[in-house]
């Protein structure tokens, strides 16, 4: 081990210690630390990686495909190296390494000084996992691959999403374009029912495994769509059926480019009660799953696992056990249940553009009983300064008799306020997230749903876990 | 639930049922290319009239014209040009040369016509980028050149040479690339925060007969009703050649405070 990345190693442990004394996660500033002192601190570690480097890339689902891969993996046995906290950008990953890697004197103590003079080639890091699953914004994926040499990268799909960070949606296509260069030896796994995702693959020279539904599940939205145009011809692209956004079975009658044979395809596709589908693979039965989620979206976090693992020739035989027990973390349909005798049931997920937010409130209205629902914008940096996309959700939806109120909160409240007066929809507006959440549980509430954007997450995932306690 | 505050029959009481003048008068808005040109919550604007229009008892008829349609301009009374990305507005760009005449007639008739980023550097000679020059339609004496790095921020505008405006800022949101210069045309507004049409003169957008272009994303009317209602107003004084003010006010107070919130946040007039 260089000198180097043992400092940043011990920088980044040190970080860690700082953060949990003060009551943070550390999820990020361990890496800003380890990297100022080596800033290719991930390849060495990354090279003790014994048997697999999964990557997870897209705008909508990293989180939950990511940390739904970890608890598959770990069910069998392994060790497992992740930012499942979700901070992806640079500092995310090299944190999830560094504060993973063993302690420099712990190092020093098992090798002997001496053993550690002989010892210069392996480990490099001394990183006991097996694999390491890593999230990865699309804007850092350029920059983190060039030090990460992954085995499989995950395409979730692409979807308009805080376009003051990235731009268009073309200059996200080009950062992963740009990605998927550095690391020309990784399989791509890609969502094959999104066009823009099946064009990068076709594009790469990479070996390509995809997963989709081919058949027809709920009806179509009008909302708005990235792809109407064959990303390799201009022409309008031709739809059998939506299944949302641009996601569907697809094809272009100008230049022939379509939708990839689907290697791992979901069918029977029930989103009620819970989720439960098959999922075809050629020369296989069709394996049954079901998950207590809902959420169509949530097929596509579960068929890209199940491919990832079954390229990998791993066992699936405790998918649904894992399924079942999998508690979706820090926001991302995270279920709580406050007040006397748990009784009354918060439902708190991240929605962060109008992809996200359109199936969310797909979820929520399957749920036809009584609810009331918060929302909360912010517009701090990793909310997306611009919250103009605010008006590419079809907000008309929430005009059901099963919602009973809506409060809003954040520092966009007015906007938000705004955006349902011009569907005609009255709200409510709290001063926080805490106080909307009191007054709702207060007046008798017993089914809430808070919907909110990135940096509201942590302050309404703190509040609720200390209520659940 | 026994919170008075939340016991509402409904969360849709109290918006509906404002529609005094039902019938009597029609807006044709036609929007261009929604299927191309709807970055950045660019819809929102057509909601924002078509809704302004209903609580007024004024029938909005939104036609969207995709890339096949020839949009009727002899019948329109308010055009509506948005953004899209570079390479969609390439695709825009060509299809729009051949209406070319009839826009410019529609516009030197006084026909009213708010063109938003991509739509707004269409309106001038051409926009100059890396990769060659993209045609404009040369309605309005300006033109644009790609400039690095964009221009990303909130935005905030004043305009008080307008006579029919409000006393008001105008607030929205910026993420242009291209560096726009207008000549001797009269801005859309004075920048106090943002960048405005090239980061250098503290000029945004332009205006030329009934005619408003600019990179306000936001989307610009809901949170600027004043100016939605500019464009409402002219269209309706063309037409009918009545006014806005023959029409009931409506309760601006969540606006004018979405638009407060924006002004004070990015631009206090009580800092130095």
């Amino acid at each position: 081990m260089r000198l180097r990345t043992l400092l940043a190693v011990a920088a980044a442990k040190a970080a860690l210690t700082a953060c949990h004394l003060s009551g943070r996660p550390g999820s990020s500033l361990p890496g800003r630390a380890a990297l100022k002192i080596d800033p290719h601190i991930i390849a060495p570690l990354a090279a003790d990686i014994r048997r697999g480097i999964i990557v997870t890339c897209g705008t909508n689902g990293k989180t939950t495909t990511n940390n739904l891969l970890c608890s598959m993996l770990e069910a069998q046995g392994y060790r497992v190296v992740s930012n499942r906290l979700g901070a992806n950008m640079l500092e995310g990953v090299a944190a999830a390494f560094a504060t993973s890697a063993k302690r420099p004197l712990g190092y020093l103590f098992a090798k002997g000084p001496l053993g550690y003079l002989v010892d210069a080639k392996r480990p490099l890091g001394y990183l006991d996992a097996d694999f390491a699953c890593l999230e990865i914004d699309e804007a850092s994926a350029a920059r983190v691959l060039q030090d990460l040499r992954p085995d499989y990268m995950i395409l979730t799909g692409l979807f308009r999403d805080q376009l003051d960070r990235y731009g268009e949606i073309d200059l996200t296509m080009k950062a992963l374009e740009k990605a998927i260069l550095e690391a020309p030896e990784m399989t791509l796994i890609i969502n094959g029912d999104d066009p823009l995702t099946a064009y990068l693959a076709k594009n790469s020279a990479h070996r390509v495994v995809s997963f989709g539904v081919s058949e027809r599940v709920a009806n179509e939205v009008d909302e708005i769509r990235e792809a109407r145009f064959c990303e390799n011809c201009g022409a309008p692209l031709r739809y059998d059926f939506y299944h949302f956004s641009q996601l569907g079975v697809y094809r272009c009658p100008s230049c022939g480019f379509c939708r990839p044979e689907i290697d791992y395809d979901a069918s029977g596709v029930r989103l009620s009660p819970q989720l439960s589908f098959d999922v075809k693979e050629p020369g296989t039965a069709p394996v049954k799953i079901s998950a207590p989620m809902t959420g169509f979206y949530n097929v596509y976090n579960i068929l890209a696992v199940f491919s990832v693992l079954r390229q990998m020739n791993l066992p699936t035989d405790k998918f649904n056990e894992v399924l079942r027990s999998f508690r979706p973390q820090f926001g991302r349909g995270e279920v709580f249940h406050v007040g006397a005798n748990g009784g009354q049931r918060v439902l708190l997920n991240l929605a962060k553009n109008p992809a996200g937010f359109g199936q969310n409130i797909s979820a929520m209205l399957q749920d036809r009983s009584p609810k009331d629902l918060i929302i909360v914008i912010n517009d701090n940096a990793q909310d997306g300064r611009d919250v103009s996309w605010l008006w590419d959700v079809d907000f008309d939806r929430l005009a059901d008799e099963t919602i009973r109120s809506i409060t809003v909160s954040g520092l966009r409240a007015p906007d938000m306020q705004l955006r349902l007066k011009y569907v005609e929809i009255e709200s409510d507006r709290a001063p926080d997230v805490e106080s909307a959440i009191d007054r709702l549980l207060a007046a008798g509430c017993e089914n809430l749903y808070v919907l909110v954007n990135y940096t509201a997450l942590y302050e309404a995932h703190r509040y609720l876990e200390g209520m659940q306690k | 639930m026994n919170n008075d505050e939340l016991q509402t029959d409904s969360i849709r009481s109290k918006y509906t049922d404002k529609q005094p003048h039902s019938g009597l008068y029609r807006l044709n808005i036609i929007h261009l290319y929604p299927d191309l040109l709807n970055l950045y919550g660019d819809r929102g604007n057509i909601q924002c009239m078509r809704m302004r229009c209903k609580w007024r008892g004024i029938d909005a008829n939104v036609i969207e014209c995709s890339l096949d349609d020839h949009p009727e301009l002899a019948v329109a009374d308010i055009v509506l040009l948005g953004g899209g990305s570079d390479r969609e507005q390439q695709i825009v760009c060509t299809r729009l040369q051949k209406i070319r005449r009839d826009l410019r007639d529609y516009v030197e008739d006084g026909g009213s016509l708010l063109a938003i980023c991509g739509g707004y550097q269409l309106l001038g000679h051409y926009y100059d980028t890396a990769d060659g020059r993209m045609e404009g339609l040369s309605l309005v004496d300006l033109y644009t050149e790609q400039g690095s790095p964009r221009l990303i921020s909130n935005i905030v505008l004043r305009n008080e040479s307008l006579p029919d405006f409000l006393p008001c800022e105008i607030v929205g949101f910026e993420n242009h690339g291209g560096r726009t210069y207008i000549g001797s045309n009269k801005p859309f507004g004075k920048v106090l925060y943002g960048h405005g049409n090239n980061g250098k003169d503290a000029c945004e957008g332009v205006l030329y007969r009934n005619v408003i272009g600019t990179y306000l994303h936001g989307p610009l009317l809901p949170k600027n009703p004043h100016v939605c209602d500019l464009l409402l107003q002219r269209a309706l004084y063309r037409k009918y050649g009545v006014s806005l003010t023959d029409f009931p006010a409506l309760d601006d107070s969540l606006e004018r405070e979405a638009n407060r919130a924006v002004v004070t946040r990015f631009h206090s007039p009580l800092a130095p």
